[in-house]
């Protein structure tokens, strides 16, 4: 019972209300050069990039679909397109069982990109035109810079979130 | 969870959760609408913590980084006002002058539909999305499809509606278009662009000028329409003896859609060879209405800005700066007017 009380999905859901809160409250009223800086999705990259390319992909696909659930967008197309940011920042999980801060946040900035550029073009997909526009050029690498500073603070929050233990890091180095 | 599957499997299975959602949501679900509105109330409580919580941080911040930019636009602010006193005084004397030409003339209001104050509580958190979240839901009588309009003019329209929320599509989203007129006078110079102009709520612009231009003392030969035609479209001008030249208004109707935000509005219009003729920088540009219309006729929405004749084409680029300031909403009206659903559904 205790398992499954801890377990990481019963993790995920508050944490990703707060940091849901914390992005509607703070970063969404507070562009930075006109863009939306994306905490949520930095939290995603930096769980990506602390519990690997499966993790990532669960916690992009639980906090973005608290995103879709709380703003206009279909259901699932933030959850699809911060699942692939996720999964995308574990990658450097490929390299190195335990990365050091800098490889992570190259991994989180790579990440973050590949989430933020997919939610156009999710959107097309679904039928939804009209964001794939020059603006991308700023949004993306301003967005992906962001989480890329983040990650170091919010990689051991996205460890807990996903319910990787210290132990593990360790059996896994060894 | 994650030593039982393969990585392959997981992300597998996301996608295919994702594309399956994504799925049954376009097509419209009841369970989907009830977790979104529960998703919301669970949100509320948290969102106002967090302002709480960052209020006096971000106060202290803009304490510190914008003092003398705010003294600067105060100063600034204090002549506009200044400036706006006289304007507000010519405009309360026109909308006077318009409404007793209205009643003269029979002719009904083009704002006959109540609305319901609210105040902005939220904005889009995403860089790829032009909504806001506003403080009045069903239990103030707010529908999907209701245009939403502030002090200069319409600014979008609800979306999704909750009890006591309402999320607003703003008019700059590209998901938004909306039947809309333009209104110039034929042989109206037109040329220049006004800055920082707005209109009254409520009354375009090109109807007050059409109206006090034919304003004429000779009223005895004025004729009323006929009973029942109460159609807004009628000029003014039409149905009175001018001893001067009276300024007929001509509409033009086209499309007018959103380009993502701080972008301008871009209008197509429905007849190609419109925009070629009587289409002008400066133009006023309302809604048009309609059955099918997304909001009565006569909301103000903005000024033609840039009119870019295109080579090859009969159509023009026309190019509408919106009369209300979208980055700087705080209270909005709710029009209490229920497009028909196909109107919606577009």
């Amino acid at each position: 019972m205790r398992n499954v009380v801890v377990g990481p999905l019963l993790r995920l859901v508050p944490v990703g209300l707060i940091a849901l809160s914390v992005q509607r409250v703070v970063f969404g009223n507070h562009p930075v050069h006109g863009v939306k800086v994306q905490f949520v999705l930095a939290l995603v990259v930096a769980a990506g990039a602390g519990g690997g390319s499966d993790r990532g992909a669960v916690a992009g696909f639980v906090l973005g679909l608290l995103y879709d659930f709380s703003g206009n967008t279909p259901l699932g197309l933030m959850a699809l397109a911060y699942g692939l940011g996720g999964m995308t920042a574990g990658y450097v999980h490929s390299f190195t069982p335990d990365p050091q801060w800098w490889l992570a946040c190259i991994f989180a900035f790579v990440g973050a990109a590949v989430g933020e550029t997919a939610v156009p073009i999710a959107e097309v997909v679904t039928g939804e035109s009209g964001w794939i526009t020059g603006d991308l050029l700023v949004t993306v690498p301003i967005v992906a810079l962001a989480a890329a500073m983040l990650c170091p603070l919010l990689m051991p929050v996205g460890r807990w979130m996903m319910g990787v233990k210290r132990k593990k890091w360790k059996a896994m180095l060894e | 969870m994650f030593s039982s599957l393969s990585r392959r499997r997981v992300i597998l299975l996301v996608v295919l959760t994702c594309m399956l959602l994504i799925t049954l949501d376009k097509h419209g679900n009841p369970v989907i609408d009830r977790a979104r509105s529960l998703v919301d109330r669970v949100l509320q409580p948290i969102d106002t913590a967090t302002k709480a919580i960052t209020l006096p941080v971000e106060r202290a911040w803009n304490g510190v980084t914008n003092y003398d930019d705010l003294e600067r636009q105060n100063e600034v602010l204090r002549d506009q006002i200044e400036h706006m006193r006289g304007n507000d005084v010519e405009s309360r004397s026109a909308v006077l002058e318009y409404r007793e030409l209205l009643k003269l003339n029979q002719l009904a209001s083009k704002f006959r539909y109540p609305t319901v104050a609210a105040q902005v509580v939220g904005d889009s958190p995403s860089n790829f999305q032009n909504t806001l979240q506003i403080n009045v839901g069903s239990q103030q009588g707010v529908a999907v499809g209701m245009p939403v309009t502030d002090g200069a003019g319409l600014i979008g329209r609800i979306t999704k509606v909750y009890p006591t929320q309402s999320l607003v599509l703003l008019i700059t989203d590209p998901e938004y278009a909306i039947a809309a007129q333009v209104l110039t006078a034929p042989d109206e110079p037109g040329t220049t662009v006004p800055t920082g102009s707005t209109t009254p709520s409520g009354i375009p612009v090109g109807d007050l000028t059409s109206t006090t231009s034919t304003t004429s003392p000779t009223t005895s030969s004025t004729q009323p329409p006929a009973t029942g035609d109460t159609g807004s479209s009628t000029p003014v001008g039409d149905t009175t003896t001018s001893t001067s030249s009276p300024l007929e208004v001509v509409r033009e109707t086209g499309m007018l859609q959103g380009q993502g935000a701080d972008k301008p509005l871009l209008l197509r219009f429905v007849d190609t060879s419109a925009s070629g003729t009587s289409v002008r920088v400066g133009a006023v540009v309302d809604t048009a209405g309609g059955n099918n219309g997304l909001a009565p006729q006569g909301i103000p929405i903005g000024i033609i800005t840039k009119v870019e004749r295109q080579t090859g084409s009969s159509s023009a680029l026309v190019e509408v700066t919106p009369n209300a300031s979208l980055k700087r909403l705080n209270f909005v009206a709710v029009v209490l007017y229920v497009p028909n659903t196909d109107a919606i559904g577009r």
